[in-house]
């Protein structure tokens, strides 16, 4: 299993561990609930957080929040850096923040949202580290995801579909965040902009531009010559 | 002519690329809690994994200070020759004298008798008590002497 070095993390803890969310928001993680819900029963997160805080029950209750959220970090994820080993490092990187620092999370925002926004952390910096690390620019990245994509098994004989997630590829990583949480996951705006720190307002905007763009290309790709 | 695409008409694939592995989430919280516990056997028995901890800048002044430690050590360890006057005491009073007096230009019988009165800092630098210049003076053909 490959493991990301400590290194990459250092030098932006307030970046990568969000601030306290915005208490007058609160989402119910219900209404977060994807194609991909986990099967096992979970407790709710205010007794997720309750069994956390006793140290005789503290394993047992990251367990059943590990389980709980997995399948929705691990998706999330993974549509931003499409590897499966890249996602995979990130999810696991993504609930040890959260185990270090579930015991200073403030219970009036909503867990979720928290979580989501750490792992969305962890993508951006994993893709921007990418790019420092090779001294790759923007097309570069966007390429060997594209190939990515284009060896995805997944993908095989979906020719629309294929064209579609490497439309979605061209944007920008932030802009495509947006547009995966919108398209794929319909996470309400409200909900976004906590996770990404963003107004509602400029979250649309970015939507709709990125539907925009994922079209155009896509016709441009597919017009006669 | 083509129709051209449109998002609202594509059908919606919540998780359009491939499953990972089968099991994966069976696993994976078992993996997590790995790296979340602490470690006591991992600690007692990697006696040298801190050292893996350390970044690399830090690990490369380690290896310079040990290996100049190492110099100033067996720099300071190695015997120093020997001293002058420590070596000079090792030679018998009788074989001094007759170095000194084998010519005139090194020290002759007037200076040997002149030297126990005057200075004293050369007769310990002679390594030898008044006493025992005299005897070497005695020694000495009695047409050399003056005294």
């Amino acid at each position: 299993m490959r493991r990301i070095p400590p290194g990459r993390l250092t030098g932006a803890a307030e970046k990568i561990i969000p601030p306290p969310l915005n208490p007058t928001v609160s989402w119910s993680s219900n209404q977060l609930t994807t194609a991909a819900s986990n099967p096992v029963p979970c407790l709710e997160d205010q007794d997720i957080l309750a069994k956390f805080a006793d140290p005789a029950s503290r394993n047992l209750a990251f367990n059943q929040l590990v389980r709980k959220y997995q399948q929705k970090v691990y998706w999330h994820v993974r549509k931003m850096v499409i590897d499966h080993a890249d996602a995979d490092d990130l999810t696991q990187d993504t609930f040890v923040k959260v185990w270090n620092h579930l015991g200073n999370f403030r219970q009036d925002a909503s867990l979720y949202t928290w979580i989501y926004r750490i792992a969305t952390n962890e993508c951006l910096n994993f893709l921007s580290s990418k790019r420092r690390k090779f001294f790759l620019p923007l097309n570069d990245v966007g390429a060997e995801l594209a190939a990515k994509v284009e060896a995805d098994p997944g993908l095989a004989g979906d020719d629309v579909e294929k064209r579609l997630q490497k439309a979605i590829l061209r944007l920008p990583d932030k802009q495509r965040l947006v547009f995966n949480m919108r398209y794929y996951d319909e996470t309400p705006y409200e909900q976004m902009a906590e996770i990404t720190g963003t107004s509602v307002g400029a979250l649309k905007a970015s939507y709709h531009h990125a539907v925009k763009k994922v079209e155009q290309y896509i016709n441009d790709e597919t017009q006669p010559d | 002519m083509k129709t051209p695409f449109r998002l609202d008409e594509h059908p919606r694939r919540p998780q359009p690329l491939a499953a990972p592995p089968a099991g994966y989430f069976d696993r994976l919280p078992m993996q997590i809690m790995t790296r979340v516990q602490p470690a006591p056997a991992r600690e007692t028995v990697a006696t040298w994994s801190w050292l893996a901890a350390l970044s690399q800048p830090v690990r490369t002044v380690l290896a310079s200070g040990l290996v100049l430690g190492s110099f100033a050590t067996a720099f300071l360890l190695t015997p120093s020759a020997s001293a002058p006057t420590t070596a000079l005491a090792r030679v018998p009073q009788a074989e001094l004298v007759q170095y000194l007096l084998a010519s005139d230009t090194r020290v002759s019988l007037t200076d040997l008798a002149e030297l126990p009165a005057t200075d004293q800092a050369m007769t310990s630098y002679l390594q030898a008590s008044p006493t025992e210049l005299q005897d070497a003076l005695d020694a000495q053909p009695t047409e050399e002497t003056y005294l």
